[in-house]
């Protein structure tokens, strides 16, 4: 059987706003004709025929679990507002059961199922370690490319180097009145480079003179962090393997999905603790956090859709699911793939930590990694505190049960209300991450074991 | 100044114009291990790069005073689906319905999820009306988050506190702020009405208008005779605003001297001439308004559009009790309404309209609805005959006129029986134009949500019929999870 999903789930699945308001005005049976619901074991198709502005209806499908859908409507948006709309109608009971699925249907289930298999194998022999065609007949060329990218990183960083050092000579006051323009260009040539970690980097530092007190301070941090980067990349040799391999990702050497999941797997029930989407250039990215229940250990799987898609939903706060994770190689072995997916396991309130502990997990974490500026925060018995100090008005803090405070992003960023709401001055356990300017709470448990989101 | 500082001062000035802070200065080297540089500017980079890595790293720490706990709750939290709900309509979803939601909790003793306060509570400040519903469910919590937030603290006014018990505790009159001691005097209101008033009395002359507007209003609850002396000085308040309330409140109060002064006035200005065939009414709007008057709430200047006399003999005549007139006019309402009047026959009927809806006098109302008066008088009627009498005239009119709707939409929910039936008639045939839609969207949210199936059994293909299914299946669903 499979269960009927909830409305959040559903509309989770929408690519955008308009699409989620497109879902609820086709979420209504007027429309629609010809719905059913056919389930066989843990699968299970939904159909229908929605009338549209067209003649012709437009013949909409959902294949369950995975999801998978078909619509035959002109939307570019996937899923389109039909499928979304036959979707909640399902979840609100609005869609019959039917014995069997009509002809089209079958048809289009059976397309879709040759496709799978067909890049499935295609994938398993990549797995197997099956060379691409391409990379298979030369392994000269392959090492030839190498090299001549990494003297064209190495020339950029070079470059990069003498641009910070030029920044400091002449003094970071002018860094207010320079504009957009000031680091976009560098960070172009960084593209061009192919170093686009370090180009990701110099275009986020436009906000910093404008974020108020304190940054030339922080702008100061970032340059002296990015100089630290370029000297580490002409010393790589003499790195460790691990620390090497973290300078590379920074400087943005991407590692395959394939050689990621050709290492080995850690199998653990993580509880997800916590999810952030931001928007990557033009890509909608989400952070989201597991954290181990037999190792503790945390990992960091990040999900990307480009605009208009979906991001995968299979990952929800207050899920618990066994699986298998491969890690990136890097030395703070936060970022991770889910290998395999055993099940999806009851939700457990995670034991959360101190303040203390905390603090010294991520000052552990920086002795080998200094890059590091997120780091997870999982803090049992907290409650929220307000600075004694009058100078920071409003400013809030968790305190654990020794006393000891660690302070929420500042007021700026946003108040914690939900999260002050949520503890009424008791106990909670907070998941969030812990960064150089303050936790940012990002789900918190309540004395009753509710997980809700912040 | 920490070394820090010291590195970012210099950095903000740039290495060219000042030298390297002390102990750098010539250092080659002195990022550590790290660099062999000895430029000044990769000198600095590399020494902030470490400065960096230390402060992160070495980061203790702070301390900072929790919050005191809130008090412990009495009412259960509303279940997951309702929460649920509730976060869909504060976001955005239907939110016309929240009222209906809040109301339903507060129905079966249930309070607000949490996490969905700061929201609500948003609303609240944005939107009074939403603020006594919001006060039933808010519970314990609601309370000690309005503390933290001004935005919010109009909570703490509105009484209802589930956990300090009502008027204890006078330190909160004496000391608190404006919302704090209006919730204080709503409770002890509700417990004991006369100490209330006399709580208010003891610091009436030291109150600032807005406040003395807010403190009066309370005692709308638990009105009674005793309230008579305290009212009528605060006649004599220098604030108008202060001055109409009380006037409204002794106007309310049964057998008060304003009552009686009203009745007065009314009879000087209407009077029942005997004619050879039949007798008429005849007003002798007044020629000018003394100070008395005035003092009890009737106001001088005419809106634009009125007449100046004619402004007045309505006042006038609508604040006289009903009761005024029998006896005086005729020995029933209905004989008195059927009397012939003179030219100002629409400015009584105006009136005496207006007198009974205020007056909630069913007599008058109906007496007045056979002679076709307005029909807003439906409110003054029983709820059963209000109904009824809505059907008769929904089901007479052939087309959903104007008229017609307007009757309906002043009609609160919810609509059933015989009601619901002459709507979902009119819906099921009504021409298709925006009296229409208007009549779905009202119906939406005030036909008894039990209804879904069948609006969709009507079949009719329209989008407002579509959305008024939806609606009802919406609140259906949501009054259910409240169970």
């Amino acid at each position: 059987m499979v269960d009927r999903w909830s409305r959040e789930q559903v509309l989770a699945l929408a690519p955008d706003a308009s699409a989620r308001v497109g879902a609820e005005s086709v979420a209504l049976p007027g429309p629609w004709s010809g719905t059913g619901c056919h389930s066989a074991g843990d699968e299970a198709a939904l159909w229908g025929e929605c009338k549209g502005s067209g003649a012709k209806p437009y013949r909409t499908c959902v294949e369950l679990p995975a999801p998978a859908y078909r619509c035959t409507c002109p939307s570019r948006k996937f899923p389109c507002k039909h499928v979304l709309g036959l979707l909640l109608l399902w979840s609100e009971g609005a869609v019959p059961a039917a014995g069997a699925v009509p002809a089209w249907v079958a048809e289009w289930i059976e397309g879709r199922r040759e496709r799978e298999a067909r890049t499935a194998s295609r994938r398993e022999r990549a797995e197997r370690g099956d060379r691409a065609p391409q990379a298979a007949s030369d392994p000269e060329a392959a090492r030839r490319r190498g090299e001549r990218r990494e003297r064209r990183v190495a020339a950029g960083l070079d470059e990069l180097d003498r641009w910070l050092r030029d920044q400091v000579r002449h003094g970071l006051a002018g860094a207010q009145r320079a504009g957009y323009q000031h680091w976009d260009a560098v960070a172009a040539r960084m593209v061009d480079a192919q170093a686009a970690g370090v180009a990701g980097v110099l275009r986020r530092l436009v906000a910093v003179p404008a974020s108020g007190e304190g940054w030339t301070g922080r702008l100061l941090e970032e340059y002296a962090l990015l100089r630290l980067l370029t000297v580490a990349y002409r010393r790589g040799e003499e790195l460790a393997e691990p620390l090497r391999e973290t300078v590379r990702a920074r400087v943005g050497f991407t590692v395959t999905r394939e050689q990621v999941l050709a290492g080995p797997a850690v199998r653990d029930r993580w509880d997800v603790l916590g999810q952030r989407e931001t928007q990557e250039d033009r890509l909608r990215m989400r952070r989201v956090w597991l954290r181990g229940r037999r190792s503790g250990r945390m990992a960091l799987v990040l999900e990307f859709a480009a605009p208009g898609q979906p991001l995968d939903t299979s990952l929800a706060v207050g899920l618990g699911v066994d699986a298998e994770l491969a890690f990136y190689p890097g030395v703070a072995g936060l970022r991770a793939l889910v290998a395999r997916r055993h099940a999806t396991v009851p939700a457990e309130v995670p034991r959360g930590g101190t303040v203390a502990d905390m603090l010294a997990s991520y000052a552990a974490a920086l002795a080998e990694d200094p890059w590091l500026d997120t780091w997870p925060a999982l803090l049992g018995d907290v409650v929220p505190a307000s600075d004694p100090d009058p100078g920071r008005d409003g400013a809030w803090s968790l305190a654990d049960p020794s006393g000891a405070a660690a302070p929420l992003l500042p007021r700026a960023v946003g108040l914690p209300w939900p999260l002050l709401a949520l503890s009424g001055g008791h106990p909670v356990t907070v998941a969030g991450e812990w960064t150089p300017a303050g936790l940012r709470p990002l789900t918190a448990w309540d004395g009753d074991g509710r997980a809700v989101v912040l | 100044v920490s070394s820090w500082e010291e590195l970012v001062s210099t950095a903000l000035v740039g290495t060219e114009r000042r030298p390297l802070p002390e102990g750098l200065a010539g250092a080659a080297g002195a990022g550590g291990a790290l660099s062999t540089a000895s430029e000044p500017e990769a000198v600095l980079l590399d020494r902030a790069a470490v400065e960096v890595a230390r402060r992160r790293a070495g980061r203790a720490a702070g301390r900072a005073e929790p919050l005191p706990p809130a008090p412990g709750e009495r009412a259960p939290r509303a279940g997951p689906a309702a929460g649920r709900r509730l976060a869909r309509m504060l976001a955005g979803d239907r939110d016309r319905l929240l009222p209906e939601w809040l109301a339903a909790a507060a129905a079966r003793g249930l309070r607000v999820p949490e996490e969905l306060l700061p929201e609500l509570l948003e609303r609240g400040h944005a939107d009074r009306s939403l603020r006594p519903a919001i006060a039933a469910v808010a519970g314990a919590r609601g309370r000690w988050l309005a503390r933290l937030n001004r935005d919010w603290d109009y909570l703490l006014g509105e009484g209802g506190d589930p956990v300090r018990a009502a008027g204890e505790d006078r330190e909160v009159w004496e000391l608190g702020g404006p919302a704090e001691r209006r919730g204080w005097l709503v409770s002890l209101r509700a417990r004991d009405p006369g100490a209330a008033r006399e709580a208010l009395a003891a610091t009436w002359a030291s109150e600032t208008p807005p406040d003395r507007l807010a403190f009066l209003q309370v005692l709308d609850d638990g009105l009674g005779a005793a309230d008579e002396p305290f009212l009528e000085a605060a006649l004599g308040d220098r604030r108008r605003e202060v001055r109409e309330a009380a006037a409204e409140l002794l106007a309310r109060l049964p057998g008060s001297e304003l009552q009686r002064r009203a009745a007065r006035r009314g009879r000087a200005c209407l009077r029942r001439q005997h004619g050879r065939l039949r007798d008429r009414l005849v007003a002798e709007p007044p020629a000018e308004l003394d100070k008395e008057t005035e003092r009890d709430g009737v106001r001088r200047r005419a809106p634009v559009g009125s007449g100046q006399r004619a402004w007045w003999l309505e006042q006038l005549l609508a604040r006289a009790p009903l009761e005024t007139w029998i006896g005086w006019l005729g020995e029933t309402p209905a004989e008195i309404v059927g009397l012939q009047r003179d030219e100002w026959g629409e400015v009584v009927e105006a009136a005496w309209t207006q007198a009974a809806i205020a007056q909630r006098d069913a007599g008058w109302a109906r007496a007045l609805l056979e002679r076709g008066a307005s029909a807003g008088l439906l409110v003054a009627l029983p709820p059963a005959e209000r109904t009824s009498r809505a059907a008769a005239r929904l089901r007479a009119s052939r087309r959903l006129d104007t008229e017609t709707l307007d009757m309906v939409l002043g009609l609160a929910g919810p609509w059933a029986g015989e009601l619901a039936e002459a709507v979902l008639d009119k819906i099921a045939r009504a021409r298709d134009d925006g009296n229409l839609v208007a009549l779905c969207h009202a119906a939406a949210e005030r036909l008894a949500p039990e209804l879904h199936a069948w609006v969709r059994s009507l079949r009719r293909e329209h989008g407002a019929v579509a959305h008024l299914a939806a609606t009802l299946r919406f609140r259906h669903e949501m009054l259910k999870e409240l169970k």
